[in-house]
């Protein structure tokens, strides 16, 4: 039933069960986990790279990671390939997640 | 590539949109009624009349406290707004042993005298419920209500990247042309207001934005509390001396803390330690006064009335943050700026609504056997009358409870909400019991019903019906009676076209293939 209507719709351009799983999984979970590391790596650049006052930078990251997790849902589905969305945000997280555990190992946090 | 990222967007508009539909509807519809939870307060309080001046009002609120609990060890004091009548306090018991809620609180009058009134919630709970939901921890119902407005935000851009003529549809809107009038309700609603409702949402996840994304402050500080301290001053107890004091005029103090703020009243006042040597006053700014929510500071000594210290001037991302939280609560708006937030709000409520009803709508047509819809429809379909029609009519309901139930009733405030919440489910059962195309409108006739209900139950039991206000000039009395006939009247005309569209039958697909894919 569901099926017959997606080609009625003419919105069968091969959006599977799968396809649209793998993308739930990206949008939701995968970019909640991007986002924090995000944010947390932009809280310590403002506050250990640019010297802006701790709370201040926290508070700045935070606002910010709203827009940020907003555009990386849209992108979960707005990418045609799946196989570049998961790359994108693997090696985004990665960076992110070195880049934190470096800086976190450095020390300075209050 | 172009039309491929149109329908993503489009699939994802419509599904963010759906899943968490319906709780929107009732966070969206609620919300929007806060931006009056004052004037709600004191209609659902008819015995409290005329206003109170807020430094009288403190003068009073610590004359009560010395009567009641001199040896409190903090006494809080909300003096009234510009908007209430009302002085609020509740205090810290010196021994600290956990008490019942009203045991360590009073709402008193300008003189400090206590109020005696009909117990109710009022506005505060329809303010409490867009955020704290009822009958559920509030922890759960917080992080449920920032899911919903994730996907609000999700759904507002991929909404408008789907919308293909912005500009061109935005003045758009025909009536009686069934599916097209129902894209055109949802697209004005969502087009006119479109910086608010990007502003709401946005800013509603700002306001718990700690508690969604605490890893910001997770990366600098390694215990929560040293941030929080750092923002908002250390609140360090001292003990009592021992040694009495009088406390000095709190009036003289609010006056000080307002000259220091180029005349903004004080809206909060906490006195720690009154009757001691080491007393201390904190005077906060009231939220009225500015955009920013979270209002300057300043400490007092208890004893001699000089200041002893302030609050720190905020940098600008705390700055942002304040303001962001201050547009969406809107406590800064005078009235003409706060109506024009209620009929956004209202714009938001019935832009939910009508993309919920959209969604069947669309998929009505294209069902192989429309008398016969598969359970995905019939569940949303019913949901929606649920909704819809369910939840409004369960504020009405609130409304009519505050005057029906008897004055002296235990714990009456808890009914007043269970009423909401009982006639929402009625409302549920009923739509699961009838045909949906026969529930439609007998459950907005209903809503239309219990809300023109609200202003004669008011007439019949207040001495504040609306031609005694309308006579007397009580326009807070009269704009909210009006406002619940012009929202009876709008379910009855909806209840109106629902009973007619069964008549008629349902509508034959007469849309061009193009329109089907892009909306």
């Amino acid at each position: 039933m569901a099926k017959s209507a997606a080609t009625a719709r003419g919105t069968n351009r091969g959006i599977g069960r799968w396809n649209v799983a793998s993308r739930i999984l990206a949008a939701i979970p995968a970019n909640y986990l991007f986002t924090s590391l995000a944010t947390a790596c932009l809280a310590r650049l403002l506050a250990h790279g640019l010297t802006v006052n701790p709370a201040e930078a926290s508070v700045a990251a935070t606002l910010l990671s709203f827009a940020i997790f907003a555009t990386v849902a849209l992108f979960a589905f707005g990418l045609r390939s799946i196989a570049r969305l998961w790359l994108w945000l693997a090696v985004g997280s990665a960076i992110g997640g070195s880049l934190l555990w470096l800086s976190l190992d450095m020390g300075g946090r209050l | 590539m172009k039309e491929g990222l149109r329908q993503s967007m489009a699939l994802l508009h419509t599904w963010t949109g759906l899943l968490l539909g319906w709780l929107l509807f009732a966070m969206f519809a609620t919300g929007t009624s806060a931006y009056f939870q004052d004037e709600i307060t004191r209609w659902m309080q008819p015995e409290v009349t005329g206003d109170a001046d807020p430094v009288a009002s403190a003068e009073g609120a610590v004359r009560f406290l010395q009567r009641t609990v001199p040896d409190a060890k903090s006494w809080y004091i909300s003096p009234p707004n510009s908007r209430s009548a009302t002085t609020q306090v509740y205090w810290q018991p010196a021994d600290d042993k956990p008490t019942k809620r009203g045991e360590t609180s009073a709402m008193l009058d300008q003189s400090g005298r206590e109020i005696s009134t009909r117990e109710t919630s009022g506005g505060f709970f329809l303010y409490r419920f867009h955020f704290d939901l009822h009958y559920m921890p509030v922890l759960w119902a917080r992080y449920l209500v920032g899911v919903a407005a994730m996907f609000m935000l999700v759904a507002i851009i991929s909404g408008i990247i789907t919308h293909k003529k912005i500009f061109a549809d935005f003045f758009m809107l025909r009536f009686n042309k069934g599916q097209r009038s129902w894209l055109d309700a949802h697209n004005v609603t969502a087009v006119v207001a479109l910086p608010f409702h990007l502003m709401i949402t946005f800013t509603g996840l700002v306001t718990l934005a700690t508690m969604y994304m605490p890893w910001g402050i997770a990366a600098n500080y390694a215990e929560r509390d040293t941030f929080f301290e750092a923002v908002f001053g250390k609140s360090e107890e001292v003990a009592r001396s021992g040694k009495p004091a009088p406390l000095a005029a709190i009036g003289p103090i609010m006056q000080s803390a307002s000259a220091r703020w180029d005349g903004k009243k004080v809206g909060y006042l906490r006195i720690a330690n009154p009757g001691d040597a080491t007393a201390t006053i904190s005077a906060t700014r009231a939220a009225e006064g500015a955009i920013g929510s979270r209002g300057e500071e300043m400490t007092f000594s208890g004893v001699t009335g000089q200041p002893v210290g302030g609050s720190m001037p905020k940098g600008a991302a705390l700055a942002t943050e304040s303001v962001m939280i201050g547009l969406h609560a809107g406590r800064y708006a005078e009235y003409g700026l706060r109506w024009l937030y209620f009929l956004s709000g209202l714009g938001g409520t019935i832009m939910v609504g009508s993309g919920l009803v959209l969604w069947t709508v669309k998929r009505r047509t294209r069902l192989p056997d429309p008398s016969r819809p598969h359970f995905g429809f019939r569940l949303v379909e019913k949901l929606n009358i649920a909704t819809i029609a369910g939840f409004p009519a369960g504020i009405a309901a609130y409304f009519l409870a505050n005057r029906l139930l008897p004055l002296e009733m235990a714990d009456r405030a808890d009914h007043e909400i269970n009423s909401l919440f009982l006639t929402w489910l009625a409302v549920l059962v009923y739509a699961l019991a009838r045909p949906s195309a026969r529930a439609w409108p007998e459950m907005l006739g209903l809503a239309a019903a219990l809300f023109a209900a609200v202003p004669l139950v008011n007439a019949f039991t207040t001495a504040r019906g609306l031609p005694v206000s309308l006579l007397a000039g009580d326009w807070l009395f009269v704009s909210f009676d009006l406002v619940m006939l012009l929202l009876a009247l709008g379910f009855a005309m909806g209840a109106r076209k629902a009973a007619r569209k069964r008549a008629e039958g349902p509508r034959t697909a007469r849309r061009k293939p193009r329109e089907a894919v892009t909306a």
